[in-house]
């Protein structure tokens, strides 16, 4: 008989990962324990609840005042020219110091807009990410040179380097993660004094926050045990676990799937035991005699798949993801039926072989998700669904009158994948699949085993695309020896068939440790670049005897991304935030809106806008507000966005960090030199725009007169070219929110009253 | 009931009411005096975000 005795545990996803939906893991492992009697597992989502917590008005407002101390406009704007160095430093604190009052008045009512029906109305969406990614700029600002983005959080430090990683965790001036636990998490911690603190590190953007709490919580509850697990530690753990000084971090770490070693795990310590080395798949610290040592016990065997219980969700906090539905991760299979792309590194993150639960168990869980959490949508998590599942599971989930919608990744499997299969997992709820496509050279793919066919991907592409099933490709730029012409070549394929493709998730090609690529270099024709210092290195740079170096791919994303933003109606202008946003167009989809509808409105916002011109009764919008600058904002990002600038700092996802990038940088990107301008921002359309002075003067002028019609008619019919001049300024100005009519109401965002009224507080169930 | 003295006020805030309406007119009547439209630099920047790789991988499990 399992007995059940006072054991808390707390199970935490440390910031960053994405903010519109829950991950997976934690809900499996709290499930596992709970099955094996322990009835006291919290669990916490610190990512949405530091998202959540940063991007509100009192925080935002600290980091206002912040900025103006860390980094004072006046002193960054008294050079003749801006140098590389100081860029990213006077876009904050120019960019605070124009939008920060707007951002602080917005915040709340943008997350509503995401969180409520608003949602679904795209003139109030966009303007709502542009507010929250914007807050985050202010955040990062105030804890510069750190940057926290809906998608990544990177710092000064390398975190491929232990000592930096360490250095980082005790930033209190740039972790910005180090005020947020010691305020709003150790003390709820410290009242629960739970026995183990599990740590989800997926990401390597995870890996300071992850660390910086574990150190905090290891100063505050000595007998409390820190263990961490997840994809980015399978890859790196081992190093880091041997790392001097970790120890004042962690406890111990879990390799691969966590359910049963956490279980042995909370039985050992509930026990009292100190030895832990019958505990499968972990490596811990053994303290006994006073100094800690580092002991990797041998990986233990991974569970039943098809016997493990459904996830629970239950303590995460659903109010506060910025999505008005929550779509619930759900895992069908771990491991790849297929596991040959010699790209593909995942295995190492999951664990050997392929398990898979069964298409009646997986309807069945659906269904309770739905029951319990109210899960309408669900994202099953699957490196791709073999072709016998892609046959069962839509016939269990419509027996099972699950009534969900759903997405996942997908393998081009065409005998699967026919007209009637396609037609079969619409019916079921599917709204959008993933395909690996990679790239359109057959060398390639062949290189990289991805054993399809062109002709057989774009096959099945076209049948789901038929049956109402939105397609998205993976696309890869910069395999070894893959030239630019080749490139070019998938970006024009990929172009051509933009009606059957609607999304391209493009990667620029990173060699791992674990790949194919980096054990037999000379497979690939390429020459792996060590670096010495780096003692946690994952990725490595290398150098190709043919094809594209690293840099030329990197510029080669610029171009293949500008040529999708050209072409896919998804990625023109604005769009793109919904393919930004994990599931926020999937949600259109799931809400009956079908593919070619959705891509329809896509066009006909961005052609709407463009064609917008000058009319009498353009006002200057009451959000606007501007300062002058002394160097120009555009050329200034531009410069920040070149692919040399971009690999001056480290990315704490790829974990890559080019050491002399910075001096290259500084040697190659051009100072910009000083001139008069004025930043603009809007704190409706939430957007930035750069005028010269004579602009502001026109603005104060259109102020003055109220609307254009007046102050056009004040100019009387002496000069034509003035008129001309004026109206095209105006026209501009309307196309980006910054002028608004005054006659007829423009859709534009709601009030704060107007949005609390829409908002359904039961919108994450 | 309104005695004379409460006319001549209301007459006396008209006036003025109908003084600043004037003066706001030509206030907004004026508003280009002094601007040369025509040869001003009336561009408009605005900065389309690059989208660097780490912010596509959306679809990551």
């Amino acid at each position: 008989m399992i007995q059940s005795t006072a054991f808390p545990v707390s199970l935490v996803f440390p910031p960053q990962g994405h903010f519109t939906q829950p991950y997976l893991a934690l809900p499996c492992l709290k499930a596992w324990l709970q099955d094996k009697g322990f009835d006291d597992v919290e669990l916490r989502d610190l990512s949405v609840e530091a998202y959540d917590h940063f991007l509100s008005p009192e925080y935002l407002a600290w980091a206002k005042d912040r900025v103006a101390e860390r980094l004072p406009l006046a002193e960054l704007e008294s050079g003749e020219s801006l140098p590389f160095r100081d860029m990213r430093a006077w876009r904050a604190a120019a960019e605070s110091a124009v939008s920060a009052d707007a951002l602080i008045e917005r915040i709340d009512e943008a997350k509503n807009v995401l969180r409520s029906e608003a949602f679904y109305d795209r003139d109030r969406y966009v303007p709502a990410v542009r507010a929250l990614y914007h807050g985050l700029r202010l955040v990062s600002a105030a804890h510069y040179p750190s940057e926290l983005t809906p998608h990544n959080f990177t710092m000064r430090y390398a975190n491929d380097r232990s000592n930096e990683v360490l250095a980082a965790t005790i930033d209190g001036e740039e972790n910005p993660f180090v005020r947020f636990f010691a305020e709003q998490v150790l003390p709820d911690l410290v009242k629960r004094r739970p026995r183990v603190l599990g740590l989800s590190v997926i990401y390597g953007s995870q890996l300071v926050p992850a660390l910086t709490l574990g150190r905090m919580v290891k100063e505050a509850l000595p007998d409390c045990h820190v263990t961490a697990g997840g994809g980015f530690l399978a890859y790196i753990g081992e190093k880091l676990m041997n790392a001097p000084g970790m120890d004042a971090c962690l406890d111990s770490m879990i390799f691969h799937e966590g359910e049963a070693p956490l279980e042995k795990l909370c039985v050992a310590l509930r026990a009292g035991e100190s030895d832990l080395s019958e505990i499968g798949s972990l490596t811990w610290f053994d303290r006994r005699g006073g100094k800690a040592t580092a002991v990797a016990n041998p990986s233990g065997h991974p569970v039943k798949l098809d016997s493990a219980p459904v996830p629970d969700f239950d303590g995460l906090p659903w109010d506060k993801y910025f999505s008005p539905e929550v779509v619930v991760p759900y895992d069908i299979n771990r491991g790849c039926y297929y596991g040959e792309c010699t790209f593909c590194t995942l295995p190492t993150v999951i664990g050997p072989g392929y398990r898979t639960r069964k298409a009646s168990t997986i309807a069945e869980h659906v269904v309770q998700l739905r029951d319990a959490v109210g899960a309408k949508h669900v994202n099953f998590i699957t490196d791709c669904m073999p072709p016998g599942m892609i046959q069962d599971l839509p016939d269990q989930l419509i027996e099972a009158e699950a009534n969900v919608t759903w997405w996942s990744d997908a393998r081009v499997e065409p005998r699967a994948y026919t007209t009637e299969g396609a037609k079969k997992l619409y019916d079921s709820g599917c709204r959008k699949l993933l395909f690996g496509f990679e790239t359109v050279t057959p060398r390639l793919l062949k290189m990289m085993k991805k054993g399809q066919s062109l002709k057989s991907t774009i096959e099945v592409a076209s049948n789901c695309a038929d049956a109402g099933i939105s397609v998205t490709f993976y696309a890869m730029v910069g395999f070894p020896s893959e030239t630019r012409a080749e490139a070019q070549a998938t970006l024009a394929f990929l172009q051509e068939h933009s009606n059957v493709v609607r999304e391209v998730s493009l990667q620029t090609f990173h060699i791992d440790e674990v790949a194919q690529t980096y054990r037999e270099p000379e497979k690939f024709g390429i020459r792996i670049l060590d670096d010495p210092a780096a003692d946690l290195q994952l990725y490595h740079d290398y150098e190709s005897e043919v094809g594209m170096t690293s840099e030329e791919a990197a510029e080669m994303f610029e171009e293949m991304m500008a040529g999708l933003r050209a072409s896919l109606p998804l990625f023109s202008g604005d769009n793109i935030f919904y393919f930004m946003q994990k599931s926020h167009y999937f949600l259109h989809l799931a809400k009956g809106t079908l593919p070619d509808d959705f891509v329809a409105a896509c066009r006909e916002r961005a052609s709407a806008r463009e064609a917008r011109g000058a009319r009498p009764d353009l006002a200057p919008s009451p959000g606007l507000t501007s300062i002058g600058i002394a160097y120009p904002y555009g050329k200034v990002v531009e410069t920040l966005g070149h692919p040399l600038a971009r690999a001056a700092r480290p990315d704490f996802l790829t974990g890559r960090f080019v050491a002399d990038a910075e001096g290259l940088a500084e040697s190659r990107l051009e100072p910009v030199a000083a001139g008069q301008r004025v930043l603009c921002y809007d704190a409706i359309a939430c957007d930035f725009v750069e005028l010269a002075p004579d602009g502001l003067r026109a603005l104060d002028a259109l102020r003055q007169a109220g609307t254009l019609g007046v102050l056009t008619d004040s100019l009387g019919a002496k000069s034509s070219a003035a008129r001309d001049n004026l109206e095209a300024f105006a026209a501009r100005l309307y196309q980006h929110d910054l002028l608004v009519p005054t006659l007829v109401p423009a859709s534009r965002s709601a009030t704060p009253a107007e949005t609390a009224t829409q908002t359904d507080p039961s919108h994450a169930h | 009931m309104p005695t004379k003295e409460n006319e001549n006020e209301h007459k006396d805030a008209q006036a003025r009411e109908a003084d600043a309406e004037k003066a706001a007119g030509a206030e907004k009547a004026n508003a280009a005096e002094g601007l040369d439209f025509a040869n001003m630099d009336l561009s408009v920047e605005s900065v389309e975000e690059r989208i660097s790789p780490s912010e596509t991988n959306v679809f990551d499990k």
